[in-house]
């Protein structure tokens, strides 16, 4: 798409947005019932569109049985209203509570399925749903529910044709306010780096289990307020409306609208509202026309008719209020923070590390150097919890490590960067941060969603350590840029900041100079320093001895999954057993070794 | 007891259907991470292209075995053609897109095949020539159909064809390796699209020839079959480990007892509940399918 000016965009938009809503409120003035029946389709489409982006554009979940949602909304206000002679209005807040519940129930116990195995399970409990309303005696079996009465308001009652339109335009302007703020939120972040990376997101802080269930909780409730919409507007429901084929629909409004998009949804929701209407005319082959022109859409914008943009607003405060802050900074310097013992890894035969012992002391920078395959990752991901130890014990600041969910070592004051980087390249780089942030920010969701002033507060002070950890890392003018877009040197320090986002008491640096040029490297050592002038100690994995000789307190050697050698770099240089680790202790190699080991050390 | 093996014949029957269809989901996966939802649409146009042959024959004197002969190539060669001509077409180019849109261009194809046919043939259903009979052997007072027992044979013998096909030849070969690394296999020399457009034209191969049998066996066909047998078959696959192929054989025998038991010992009105149900269960123990690979990640 063609750069254009924000300050032009922002006007096309607001200018859109007018056309629209001037649009919509004629409509049913001068439109036949007919025509304002398929407009009621079409924000019906809306809703429930809006409701499984959370799913699925967001937080990158595949759900194929999202109109079982739907169903359980407009069943439950279909049973309270004629059973328990409840209002409409007194059935939605148990109708959205049973949708949320059900959102949990299809949750738990399918998060840990990868993607494509959640596409059958997701549709395996839609047709659960579809199946159970039709063989129930309660749900009216096939003939369904009828005799729903219209919802009143005000003594005034809604069931014409304009005065459902008007209400069905409420319920979607509801959810696109709830929907936007969600997805500015701290939770919304949360969803999109799910989506972005999993395992790196898991590994910087994000409870991931949790966000992901989330998701299915809050698509739940907009599919729920949909699902009672539906029940009020016919006044009847059957199992027919709530078919698979109903979810794909759904599905195709969001990925033809274009994914995590709120305008492309909105469009999606057009077109799969509008479109049959309009080739009426095709009478016979409506459907198959329907059909063909959803393949030659999808291949002419495979990305959506409105593809989402990367926000480049960086909402940044300009104020300092203040430097970074951590915790370890107030704590005595030298005392233990971590401690291995007898540590052990197999992957199947393989003893990848094995009887690995080693302290960490607070305040200091330890660099851990071996030959590749020597066990080095491992270790950090027995540390982080990425990988299960196969023997040993972890304390980290007194507490046992080694059975606990990444994002719990992190919380604890852990936290770490990767040897390939793992960012999360579709987002901005200060939203990379905030993610690594987040899990400190206390503001609570309610807060965020309905825009308390102590909850915009608390996310001004939260912006404001952001851009002062960017500014740390000297990527403060980067903040708006795309973290995929960004040179490598720069990805590498964004990772760092990232990580420290989490206020770690301890950093793991995984090859932090791997592909950055001298200047870069000169520049990485004074950072690593900064960081630990910042009271965060610092272990890191690197190959490149001129930064590890510089940089280090203490310098551990792995080889063989065992530890070598520890001591100060210098006395490291020295040591036989890692200069033969390194070199091989051939005697036909001997006569090079000295220049070699001189350019090993100089490198 | 009886009951019990007589629901046990009737769901392998019906499973080596669905196992038949549920290998051409578990291959595209396996290649391109596609749950090809027009799949189960080729087993349904598999069906009809055998109907429409074997009704234009009947007209002359062929024998009957020759008939079915002819039927059965026809559908199976065209069937393929058709798998092909789709990937070429809907998925091809969007192999690089974001993977929900190549999901849902599987879905168009879908509806359009099945609005296809529904416009050519209209939307009853229409009756395949009974060349079966009814005519068997007991065995402890199980009835087992000559039909059956033949249908079972011609279903397991096309997938072991498929497994020695799959481990034996170069063809084979290039496909396991396009479904670890597609990239390295490209760099090797492997023509990439050619085996994908082969794996597609397997894969409806084999669906054709089980549209065909379940056509000659429940002796009426629809427009709408593809869809509940895809939905199973593909239950199926996953059951067994999605992209794995004898996982989906096992998955789909699998799938047609716990129907064949669900509707003979609960209701066949509660037999998806009950598949759903069992398919969860396995993947809330066993998050990769009963038979399914452990993928390791780097760091």
């Amino acid at each position: 798409m063609a750069r254009t000016d924000p300050a032009l965009r922002a006007a096309t938009a607001r200018m859109l947005i007018v056309a629209v809503a001037a649009g919509a409120v004629v409509l049913p003035l001068v439109a036949s019932d007919y025509v304002i029946d398929v407009a009621i389709s079409i924000v019906t489409f809306g809703i429930l569109g809006l409701g499984l982006n959370i799913v699925v554009g967001y937080a990158g979940l595949l759900d194929l049985g999202y109109a079982a949602f739907f169903a359980i909304g407009a069943y439950s206000t279909a049973l309270l209203e004629t059973l328990l002679h409840f209002s409409f209005w007194e059935t939605l807040p148990p109708s959205l509570a049973f949708a949320a519940v059900s959102g949990v129930i299809i949750g738990y116990p399918t998060l840990r399925l990868r993607s494509d195995y959640l596409a059958i399970v997701t549709l395996g409990f839609g047709e659960i749903v579809r199946i159970i309303a039709n063989n129930l005696d309660i749900t009216g079996g096939p003939n369904g529910i009828y005799g729903i009465n219209p919802p009143v308001l005000f003594g005034f009652e809604i069931s014409s044709p304009a005065t459902i339109y008007g209400l069905a335009w409420v319920f979607l302007l509801i959810v696109l306010l709830f929907t936007r703020r969600l997805s500015a939120s701290r939770l919304g972040r949360a969803w999109i780096s799910i989506r972005e990376d999993e395992t790196a997101a898991e590994a910087i802080g994000v409870p991931t289990l949790r966000v992901k269930l989330l998701a299915y909780v809050m698509g739940a409730l907009v599919g729920g307020f949909g699902g009672s919409l539906f029940a009020a507007r016919f006044g009847a429901i059957d199992p027919t409306g709530f078919t698979y084929l109903q979810s794909i629909t759904f599905l195709i409004v969001v990925v033809l609208g274009g994914m995590g998009s709120m305008p492309g949804v909105l469009l999606g929701a057009v077109i799969v509202g509008g479109l049959p209407e309009a080739l009426r005319f095709l009478a016979l082959w409506r459907e198959f026309g329907f059909a063909i022109g959803l393949i030659v859409l999808m291949l002419v914008r495979p990305q959506g008719l409105w593809p989402a943009r990367i926000a480049r607003r960086v909402p940044l405060p300009e104020d300092d209020a203040g430097d970074l802050r951590f915790a370890g900074a107030e704590a005595k310097r030298g005392e233990t923070l971590l401690e291995v013992k007898d540590l052990g890894r197999d992957f199947g035969g393989v003893r990848a590390v094995r009887g690995v012992s080693f302290t960490v002391h607070r305040g200091e920078i330890l660099s851990i150097i071996g030959p590749n395959g020597a066990g080095k990752t491992t270790v950090f991901n027995c540390l982080t919890g990425v990988i299960r130890p196969s023997r040993g014990e972890i304390l980290f600041r007194g507490q046992r490590l080694g059975h606990w969910a990444p994002h719990r070592v992190v919380a604890l004051g852990l936290s770490r960067t990767f040897q390939g980087i793992r960012l999360f390249p579709n987002m901005t780089a200060h939203q990379n941060v905030l993610v690594g942030m987040d899990p400190h920010h206390r503001v609570s969701l309610v807060g965020e969603i309905l825009g308390l002033p102590s909850a915009r507060r608390d996310t001004r002070e939260h912006l404001g350590t952001c851009r002062r950890l960017l500014q740390f890392v000297g990527l403060e003018e980067a903040a708006g840029r795309r973290a995929g877009d960004l040179p490598y040197g720069d990805q590498r320090r964004l990772e760092i900041a990232r990580a420290l986002g989490a206020k770690p008491e301890l950093l793991l640096l995984d090859e932090p100079a791997a592909g950055m040029n001298p200047t870069e490297k000169t520049a990485l050592m004074g950072l690593i320093r900064g960081i630990r002038d910042l009271g965060v100690t610092v272990v890191l994995i690197e190959h490149d001895m001129m930064l590890v000789m510089g940089v280090s307190d203490r310098v551990l050697v792995m080889d063989h999954g065992t530890l070598i050698a520890a001591g100060e770099p210098a006395a490291i240089q020295r040591n036989e057993r890692v200069i033969d680790a390194y070199l091989g202790n051939d005697t036909e190699a001997d006569e090079t070794a000295g220049a070699e080991e001189a350019a090993l050390w100089d490198s | 007891m009886q009951a019990f093996f007589q629901f046990t014949v009737e769901g392998l029957t019906i499973g080596g259907f669905y196992a038949l269809v549920a290998l051409g989901y578990t291959m595209v996966y396996g290649i391109i991470r596609l749950i090809n939802f027009a799949h189960g649409d080729v087993f349904m146009v598999g069906a009809f292209i055998g109907w429409t042959v074997l009704v234009t024959l009947a007209g002359t004197h062929l024998p009957i075995v020759l008939a079915l002969f002819v039927a059965l190539a026809t559908s199976l060669f065209f069937s393929g053609a058709l798998g092909v001509v789709i990937d070429r077409v809907a998925y091809q180019p969007l192999l690089a897109a974001p993977r929900l849109s190549i999901l849902i261009t599987a879905l168009g194809v879908s509806l359009a095949l099945e609005n296809g046919v529904l416009l050519i043939y209209g939307p009853g259903f229409l009756t395949y020539p009974h060349l079966l009979g009814t005519a068997g052997f007991t065995i402890g007072g199980v009835q087992i159909s000559y039909a059956q027992t033949t249908m079972f044979v011609i279903s397991l013998a096309l997938m072991f064809a498929l497994y020695l096909f799959v481990h034996r030849t170069f063809i084979g070969t290039a496909m396991r390796a396009l479904a670890v690394d597609q990239d390295a296999a490209r760099l090797m020399g492997i023509d990439v699209e050619r085996i994908i457009q082969i794996t597609f034209f397997v894969g409806s191969f084999l669906a054709a020839a089980a549209g065909m049998m379940e056509g000659l066996y429940y002796t009426q066909i629809n427009f709408y079959m593809g869809f509940l047998l895809g939905l199973r078959a593909f239950t199926a696959a996953v059951l067994g480990g999605i992209g794995n192929i004898p996982g989906a054989m096992a998955g789909g025998l699998l799938i047609g007892l716990l129907e064949s038991y669900g509707a003979g010992y609960i209701s066949s009105r509660w037999t998806d509940v009950f598949v759903f149900l069992v398919l969860i269960g396995v993947l809330v123990v066993k998050p990769t399918g009963l038979f399914g690979e452990r993928v390791v990640e780097r760091m």
